[in-house]
């Protein structure tokens, strides 16, 4: 390795298994924020998603011996992430809406204008009325920014079934919409 | 309803797959509603700076993560790796230099200890360790490192003298044995590299 | 180096020591078998070490549970063998000895040809050395007679086991330039043979000159 080269997850997660879990603050800091949209969008607020993040990576830590891919680590990462994002949602669905809406609106007041902050805060409310699988194609497609293909091979599923959420989830969202505007 | 559902093309246009001026005229105006829609869309990026600090903290009193007390039995797999026939005859010739080199130069006895580098050329490998009688077969004990972009890696162990067998992980599941070292049967179908020290 | 004949261990000290070294590592099946074969096998003064390391070898590829216990079986087996044909050679049963002899015959050498290099008559510490060479050779693709015939030979000139151990490296480097693995090792021994007739060659002692590392590739 050269001085000065930036060291691979892979050699970090054997660091930190040998021992040295100092180490492991190399990948927090390096992941931490990689996902937090993600987990934003997915619960409703910073707030959930900075607990969500926090309790990933805590959970990463104990199974860390279990990553089988050290080298791909934000993948692996990714999916205990995920798995706790799907937990929380079952958990606090009644405070959700109410969360995001304050949430969102506070994040908007430095960009755009009221109409955009009222437009974002009607659909993250509308996204929380979707089960988390349609959300969650949602999120990864048009917040995210990936295409088909990558969230197919992230969560391990077919493109067409893929489509099929996300078109439910368009037409969800629209009667949310219309019903609330 | 279909009242209320998005027709097929405004969905394809909501996936980005058509534009606007691909739709039927009639179509317009739902499709100009969709792309209202996703206007509400909200890409600022969320950063979470606390969480560091909070992760560390919560770590410092906890156990270190812990290896299964028995992983589970997965049927093994076809192990392939294409190595380009003239690979074979360098490694070879580098196995043998490196055995000579490294041998002690005046010994009265035996020394204990022999120090062995291990090469493995593998272009198209992302990651690759070595396992062993030395390291309890521990595929994740030995990684070796690659030099730049040669696909070259290596390993440099000190190992005990007596009677050793291993072979290389390519990419944490692939069991390869050393293409310049004495190949043995393991006992489940493939090969064990030998090293005699 | 002292060899020390196997002395028969405290059955529950041998099987706490083999369940120590296997907890985690195997399943409790293969574990039950280990400690089995162990525990009879170091009662015939059979050595437990190679039985211990085809089991976690198993368990760390990932191999199911009752090909794991036929691997070690088999290595089992191979013990007695070389055990058996170190007994026809003479009069030492030493445990290194025989878990080299049952690394030989995994490599495809017979009982018989244990039996021949332990009729030598070379001290167990060079014997042992002289079983893991011939099995190396025999991984290399030296067929028998030239591989037997090598190691004695090396063994009755008696020089240290250092010259032993480079054996499978120079037959490496012969075949490295196109020689066949019987024609390197009957070339060896017939310099082995010089060597025993003339003395050792002037400079002994110091390592052997090395060809120039070869260009990367």
């Amino acid at each position: 390795m050269r001085p000065g080269a930036e060291p691979k997850d892979g050699d970090i997660v054997r660091a930190v298994l040998a021992g040295e879990r100092e180490r492991y603050a190399v990948l927090v800091e390096r992941y931490r924020d990689r996902y937090a949209r993600y987990a934003a969008r997915m619960l409703g607020s910073a707030d959930a998603a900075e607990d969500a993040v926090q309790d990933a990576f805590v959970r990463a830590f104990d199974q860390l011996a279990q990553c089988k891919e050290p080298d791909n680590f934000v993948g692996w990462f990714f999916l205990i992430l995920r798995n706790r994002c799907f937990a929380e949602r079952r958990r606090s669905r009644a405070e959700a809406p109410l969360e995001a809406a304050d949430s969102v609106a506070a994040a908007d007041r430095t960009d755009g204008g009221a109409e955009t902050a009222e437009r974002r805060r009607a659909l993250q409310l509308a996204l929380m009325e979707l089960t988390p699988d349609q959300r969650e194609v949602f999120v990864l497609k048009h917040v995210e920014g990936l295409s088909y293909g990558q969230i197919a091979e992230r969560l391990s599923t077919s493109i067409p079934s893929l489509k099929m959420r996300m078109h439910r989830a368009y037409d969800r969202l629209r009667e949310q919409l219309r019903d609330h505007t | 309803m279909s009242e209320r559902d998005f027709h097929p093309l405004v969905k394809q246009l909501l996936d980005g797959e058509l534009t606007i001026a691909d739709l039927p005229a009639e179509l317009r105006a739902e499709g100009e509603e969709a792309l209202r829609l996703l206007t509400g869309v909200d890409r600022s990026p969320v950063e979470l700076p606390a969480v560091t600090q909070r992760v560390m903290q919560t770590l410092a009193s906890r156990p270190a993560p812990a290896v299964p007390a028995w992983k589970r039995v997965m049927r093994p797999r076809e192990i392939r790796l294409r190595i380009r026939p003239w690979v074979l005859a360098p490694a070879l010739a580098i196995a043998a230099a490196l055995i000579l080199l490294i041998w002690p130069a005046t010994p009265a006895r035996p020394a204990p200890l022999v120090t062995v580098r291990f090469v493995l050329v593998a272009p198209d490998a992302r990651e690759v360790s070595l396992a062993g009688t030395f390291n309890q077969w521990d595929a994740h004990a030995t990684p070796l490192v690659r030099s730049g972009s040669t696909g070259v890696w290596t390993a440099t162990l000190t190992l005990p003298a007596g009677q050793h067998q291993y072979a290389f992980v390519v990419d944490g599941a692939r069991w390869v044995p050393d293409p310049g070292a004495p190949a043995v049967d393991d006992g489940f179908g493939r090969r064990n590299s030998v090293l005699t020290l | 180096m002292l060899t020390l004949l196997a002395l028969p261990l405290t059955l529950l000290g041998l099987q706490q020591g083999m369940a120590q070294r296997l907890a985690g590592r195997v399943s409790p099946t293969v574990a039950a078998l280990v400690e089995q074969l162990g525990t009879t096998g170091a009662a015939r003064g059979l050595p437990i070490d190679p039985l211990i390391q085809k089991a976690i070898e198993g368990s760390a590829k990932s191999i199911p549970d009752d090909r794991v216990a036929a691997a070690v079986r088999l290595v089992a087996t191979q013990l007695d063998t070389a055990a058996t044909a170190l007994r026809e050679g003479g009069p030492v049963s030493d445990t290194l000895a025989i878990a080299a002899g049952a690394f030989a015959i995994n490599a495809g050498l017979s009982g018989s040809d244990i039996t021949a290099l332990a009729r030598v008559g070379a001290s167990p510490q060079a014997l042992t050395v002289g079983l893991r060479v011939a099995g190396t050779l025999a991984a290399l693709g030296v067929p028998r007679a030239e591989n037997i015939g090598l190691v004695s030979t090396t063994l009755r000139s008696g020089q240290p086991a250092e010259s032993l151990l480079l054996l499978p490296a120079h037959v490496q480097s012969a075949m490295a330039n196109g020689s066949t693995p019987a024609a390197a090792a009957a070339g060896l021994s017939r310099a082995a043979a010089a060597q025993a007739r003339h003395g050792p060659p002037p400079g002994r002692g110091q390592p052997p000159p090395h060809p120039a590392p070869p260009p990367h590739p």
